[in-house]
C-alpha cells in the first residue's frame, strides 16, 4: 500500500510550503504531490521613510514598523499570506506607477526568488529521506518557474509526464480551461483534450492510475465558483455558484476511469466525489490563513484503501 | 492594496455589491414570515414592541461584528463548523454545528409549513372565494401536516434547481414582496379605525365565514387570552424579557454571510458589516413603521387582541371568532373590498415566503457535506445525482423533518410547545461561535495578526473579542431566560413566557436527543476511522512549520 499526501494552490505561502514538506512525516505519507499554483498574487511594497522607518499597506491597513524586529515581523506576516515584500522608497513607487512593465519584472523576480528558496528548503529538509515531491505548476504559475523546479533534487517536475508512484502511474498537468484572468497556462477544451490524450495513451494500467490535474472536472461539485459579471464582480452577493471545471477532463475521467483524480484550482471547491468508479478530490485551499488543506490517500492495488481530507 | 502590485490570477475578483448582500440579509430577517409570525405570538408581554425592536437591534449589531470579523479572518471556510473546529478542536465544533445547522432545522420545518399556510395558502384561498378550503387549511393537525409537506416539496425543488436559479428567484421575490408590503403600509396609513372595523366585519364573514359581530367578539376573546403587550414603554427589564421571543425573528442577519467570499482588506470587512447592518437597521425601521401603521388604523389593542384570540385557540383550544390567523396583510386588505387588489397584494406578499423558505436546508446541506469530507459521515451522503442534486443529504434532512413535523402538526405529547427550541438550538451554536471569536486573537495569534481586522481594536483589545463578549453575554441571557423562564419564579401555571424551560420535557428531550445523536456520530465515526488507519484528531491538527 502507498500513502500519498496531496495539497494544492499554496500561492506563495511560506508557512504552507514548510507544512507541505513536513506533511510526509506528520501524516506518515510515502509520497508528496503538489497540485499547482505555487506562486503568490501580490507584491507588498515596504516603502522606506528614512532611518529604520517603513510604511506598509497590508490588506488596506497601514503599518509603520520602526525597528528591525518590527520589520522582520511584518515581513513574516506578509509572507504568511503568500505575498511578496518588496523594499522600495517613495521615489521608486512614483516611477513604478508610470511603468507597469517594470512592476511585472519585479513581480517575476520576487516570485522566482521565493520558488528558488522553496526548492533549496525542500532539498535540505528532505535530504536523507526517501521522500520526493511531485510537482506540476498550475495555470497561475509563470513558465519560468519550471526551470527552477528542474534544478531541485527532491522536487520532480511532472507536467505532461507519466510518473510512477510505487506502481501507480500518475499523469499530471497544471493547465486549465479558459479563465476570465488570462493566466499563464490555460487553453480551450479541445487543446486540453489533446493534452490529456497524449498522457493517457501512455498508461499501461489506466484503471490503477492517478490523474493529477489542476483543474477539476466540469459539474463535479468540486468546481463550483461564484458566478461573475463582466467586471469580475460576484453576482447576487456570491449566492450564485456555477460549475467552471473542464469538460475535456470530465470526458477523460469518464472514459479512462482512473483509480483517483486529484484537483485544485477552485479554492472553495473542497470536497470528494465519484465520477463512475473514480474518486475525485479537491482539498481546497486556505493558503492566506497559513492553513494547509490536503488529502491523504492510501492506495492499494486497483483500489483505494482509505482517504481523508486534512486541515493542517 | 494598490492594484498596481496585484497580478491577474485566478480568483482575483472585484467586490460584490453591498446592495445584493443587503437583500439576502434583509430577507433572512424576514419581517413578513418570521416577523409577523413572532409578533403575533408575543401578545402577553409587558415590554413595548417598539422598544424591544430597538434594544434587540443594538445587541445584534455585535453579532454582525462577530460574523463579519470571522469571515474576514477565515473567509469561505464553511462558517460556524470550521471556525469552531479550528479554534476548539473537532468535538465541540462538530456537536454544536451539526445540531445547530442540521438537526435543529428539522424542527424549523413545520414552522416553515405553518408560515406557508398562514402567509400563502389561507389568504390566497380566502381572496379567491374558497372559504371552506381556507378555513380548513387554517386548522390544526392534518392541514398543518399537509402544508408542511407542500413546503418541504418547495424546499426540495429549490435544492434540485440549485442556488444559481434560486438566488435569482430571491432577488425577484425581494422586489415583489417589497411592493406588496408598500401597498399594505399605504393601506395602514391611509385607512381609519372606523373603516377598518367595518371592513373587518364585512371581509371576515365574506372570506372566512366569521359570524356577525366578529370584531367585538375578537376583542373579548383577546381580553380573555390575556392580550397585553404594549406598543411602546415598559421598564428596561420588561423590554429585555420580550427579547428571548423576539429573536425568533431577527437573530439571523448572518444567515448567508459565510457565502460572502474572499475578504481582501478592511474595505471588504466594512462591506460585509454594512450589508448585514443595513439589513438589520432597515428591518427594524420597517418593523416600527408597520407597528405605527397598525396602531393608526387597526388599533394596537385590537391587533394584540386578535393575536391573543388566535393563539389562545391554537394552544389552548379556546373559541376564535375569525377562524384564520390574523395575518396583518390580510387585516390591512380588509380596508378595501376590491377583490382584485386583495388578490394582487396577497400574491405579492406570498413572495416573502417563496423568496425566503428555499434556504431552509441550505446550511444543513453544507454542514452535512463538510462532515462527510471530514469522514465523520459516510461518503455516500455527499454524493450528487447526475443532475447535481445532493439526493442523500436531502433525504437526511427531509425524512427526519417529516417525523418531527408529524409530532408538531398533531401536537403529539404537547410537542408544538417547543417552537422556540428551533431558535434555541441555533443560539447555542452561535454561543460557541461567539466564544471562538473572543479567543481567536489569542489562540490563533498569527492568523489574526495577518488578517484584515488586525488593527481594529477598542482600548487595545481586538474588536472581535469585545463584540464576542457582548454577543455571547446576550446569548447567555437568552439561554438562561429560555431555560429558567421567569414564570418559574412566580409559581404560575401554563407554559411560561417562552414554553421551553427545563420543565418542558419535550424541549429537553428534543435538544438532548439532538446533542446525543451528534456526539454519537462524532465519536462513533472517529473510532471507526481509527480502525481503518485514519486518526481524525491528527488530520485536524496543525502541521509543525519548522
Amino acid at each position: 500500500m502507498t500513502t500519498i499526501f496531496f495539497a494544492t494552490d499554496i500561492h506563495g505561502s511560506d508557512i504552507c510550503w514548510s507544512k507541505f514538506l513536513n506533511a510526509g512525516k506528520f501524516y506518515g505519507a510515502d509520497k508528496l504531490v503538489l497540485g499547482g499554483d505555487m506562486t503568490g498574487k501580490a507584491v507588498i511594497p515596504f516603502i522606506h521613510q528614512g532611518g529604520k522607518n517603513y510604511r506598509i499597506t497590508l490588506l488596506e491597513q497601514v503599518f509603520e514598523p520602526s525597528t528591525d524586529e518590527e520589520l522582520a515581523d511584518m515581513t513574516k506576516r506578509v509572507r504568511s499570506r503568500g505575498y511578496y515584500p518588496y523594499m522600495t522608497n517613495p521615489d521608486e513607487i512614483t516611477e513604478l506607477e508610470k511603468d507597469p512593465e517594470r512592476v511585472s519584472k519585479i513581480f517575476l523576480a520576487e516570485v522566482l526568488k521565493v520558488v528558488q528558496q522553496w526548492m533549496d528548503l525542500a532539498d535540505k529538509k528532505l535530504d536523507g529521506t526517501d521522500m520526493q515531491v511531485y510537482c506540476s505548476p498550475g495555470n497561475d504559475d509563470m513558465d519560468e518557474v519550471d526551470d527552477i523546479i528542474r534544478s531541485s533534487k527532491r522536487v520532480l517536475l511532472v507536467e505532461g509526464k507519466v510518473s510512477s508512484l510505487d506502481g501507480h502511474e500518475m499523469i499530471a498537468s497544471g493547465w486549465s480551461n479558459i479563465t476570465p484572468w488570462a493566466t499563464h497556462r490555460e487553453e480551450d477544451e479541445d487543446q486540453l483534450a489533446v493534452r490529456y490524450e497524449a498522457m493517457t495513451r501512455q498508461l499501461k494500467d489506466p484503471h490503477n492510475s492517478i490523474f493529477n490535474i489542476h483543474v477539476p472536472p466540469y459539474k463535479s461539485g468540486l468546481d463550483e465558483a461564484p458566478e461573475l459579471d463582466k467586471d469580475l464582480r460576484p453576482v447576487l452577493a456570491g449566492n450564485s455558484m456555477i460549475p467552471v471545471g473542464s469538460k475535456a477532463l470530465r470526458t477523460a475521467i469518464e472514459r479512462i476511469q482512473p483509480l483517483i483524480s486529484l484537483h485544485g484550482h477552485i479554492h472553495e471547491g473542497r470536497g470528494a466525489t465519484r465520477i463512475g468508479k473514480t474518486l475525485c478530490i479537491n482539498p481546497g485551499s486556505m493558503y492566506e490563513q497559513g492553513t494547509l488543506l490536503g488529502a491523504i490517500v492510501k492506495l492499494g492495488k486497483n483500489k483505494i484503501e482509505n482517504y481523508v481530507l486534512t486541515t493542517g | 492594496m494598490s492594484n498596481l502590485f496585484v497580478r491577474k490570477a485566478t480568483g482575483m475578483v472585484r467586490s460584490w455589491s453591498v446592495f445584493d448582500a443587503f437583500v439576502y440579509a434583509f430577507f433572512s430577517i424576514n419581517i413578513v414570515t418570521l416577523g409577523f409570525y413572532s409578533f403575533s405570538q408575543m401578545y402577553f408581554f409587558s415590554g413595548g414592541m417598539v422598544n424591544a425592536l430597538i434594544v434587540s437591534a443594538v445587541f445584534l449589531i455585535f453579532e454582525i461584528i462577530v460574523y463579519a470579523s470571522l469571515i474576514s479572518v477565515m473567509p469561505r471556510s464553511g462558517g460556524d463548523y470550521v471556525w469552531m473546529t479550528r479554534i476548539f478542536g473537532g468535538g465541540v465544533g462538530f456537536i454544536l454545528a451539526i445540531t445547530g445547522w442540521w438537526f435543529t432545522l428539522w424542527l424549523w420545518t413545520p414552522v416553515y409549513g405553518d408560515m406557508f399556510r398562514q402567509v400563502v395558502m389561507v389568504p390566497l384561498l380566502g381572496v379567491f372565494g374558497l372559504k371552506d378550503a381556507a378555513v380548513w387549511f387554517a386548522g390544526a393537525g392534518t392541514p398543518l401536516f399537509v402544508s408542511t409537506l407542500i413546503a418541504l416539496g418547495f424546499v426540495a425543488l429549490v435544492i434540485m434547481l440549485g442556488m444559481k436559479t434560486y438566488a435569482r428567484i430571491q432577488k425577484f421575490s425581494f422586489y415583489a414582496g417589497m411592493l406588496g408590503l408598500l401597498i399594505v403600509i399605504v393601506l395602514l396609513f391611509t385607512g381609519s379605525p372606523e373603516a377598518f372595523k367595518a371592513g373587518y366585519e364585512k371581509n371576515a364573514t365574506a372570506l372566512f365565514g366569521a359570524q356577525a359581530g366578529a370584531y367585538d367578539a375578537t376583542v373579548q376573546a383577546g381580553i380573555d387570552a390575556g392580550a397585553a403587550t404594549p406598543l411602546t414603554g415598559g421598564t428596561f427589564k420588561l423590554v429585555l424579557l420580550t427579547l428571548p421571543w423576539l429573536v425568533f425573528f431577527n437573530l439571523w442577519p448572518n444567515w448567508g454571510a459565510t457565502l460572502y467570499g474572499e475578504v481582501r482588506g478592511a474595505t471588504d470587512y466594512k462591506r460585509n458589516f454594512s450589508g448585514m447592518a443595513a439589513a438589520l437597521g432597515a428591518v427594524t425601521v420597517l418593523g416600527i413603521v408597520f407597528f405605527l401603521g397598525v396602531s393608526r388604523t387597526i388599533g394596537w389593542d385590537f391587533y394584540m387582541q386578535s393575536n391573543g384570540a388566535w393563539w389562545n385557540s391554537v394552544w389552548y383550544g379556546a373559541t376564535v371568532p375569525l377562524p384564520v390567523w390574523p395575518y396583518p396583510a390580510l387585516l390591512a386588505l380588509f380596508l378595501t373590498s376590491n377583490r382584485l387588489i386583495q388578490i394582487v397584494v396577497v400574491v405579492l406578499m406570498s413572495f416573502w415566503w417563496f423568496g425566503w423558505a428555499g434556504t431552509l436546508f441550505l446550511s444543513s446541506t453544507r454542514v452535512i457535506f463538510a462532515a462527510a469530507f471530514d469522514r465523520l459521515l459516510p461518503e455516500k451522503v455527499a454524493e450528487l445525482s447526475e443532475r447535481g442534486t445532493p439526493v442523500n443529504a436531502m433525504l437526511l434532512m427531509v425524512v427526519p423533518a417529516l417525523l418531527v413535523s408529524y409530532l408538531y402538526a398533531y401536537n403529539v405529547g404537547g410537542f408544538n410547545s417547543i417552537t422556540l427550541a428551533a431558535t434555541q438550538g441555533i443560539a447555542i451554536m452561535y454561543f460557541g461561535t461567539a466564544i471562538a471569536a473572543i479567543v481567536l486573537p489569542y489562540k490563533k495569534k498569527e492568523l489574526f495578526e495577518a488578517s484584515p481586522i488586525a488593527q481594529m481594536k477598542v482600548f487595545g483589545i481586538p474588536l472581535i473579542t469585545v463584540a464576542g463578549v457582548i454577543f455571547a453575554s446576550f446569548l447567555g441571557f437568552l439561554l438562561v431566560e429560555w431555560l429558567f423562564d421567569p414564570w418559574l419564579n412566580t409559581g404560575g401555571e401554563g407554559a411560561g413566557l417562552y414554553g421551553i424551560s427545563f420543565k418542558n420535557t419535550n424541549s429537553i428531550i428534543f435538544l438532548g436527543t439532538c446533542y446525543a445523536l451528534s456526539a454519537a456520530i462524532y465519536y462513533g465515526f472517529k473510532s471507526y476511522r481509527k480502525r481503518g488507519g485514519i486518526d481524525l484528531d491528527k488530520v485536524q491538527a496543525e502541521i509543525p512549520v519548522e
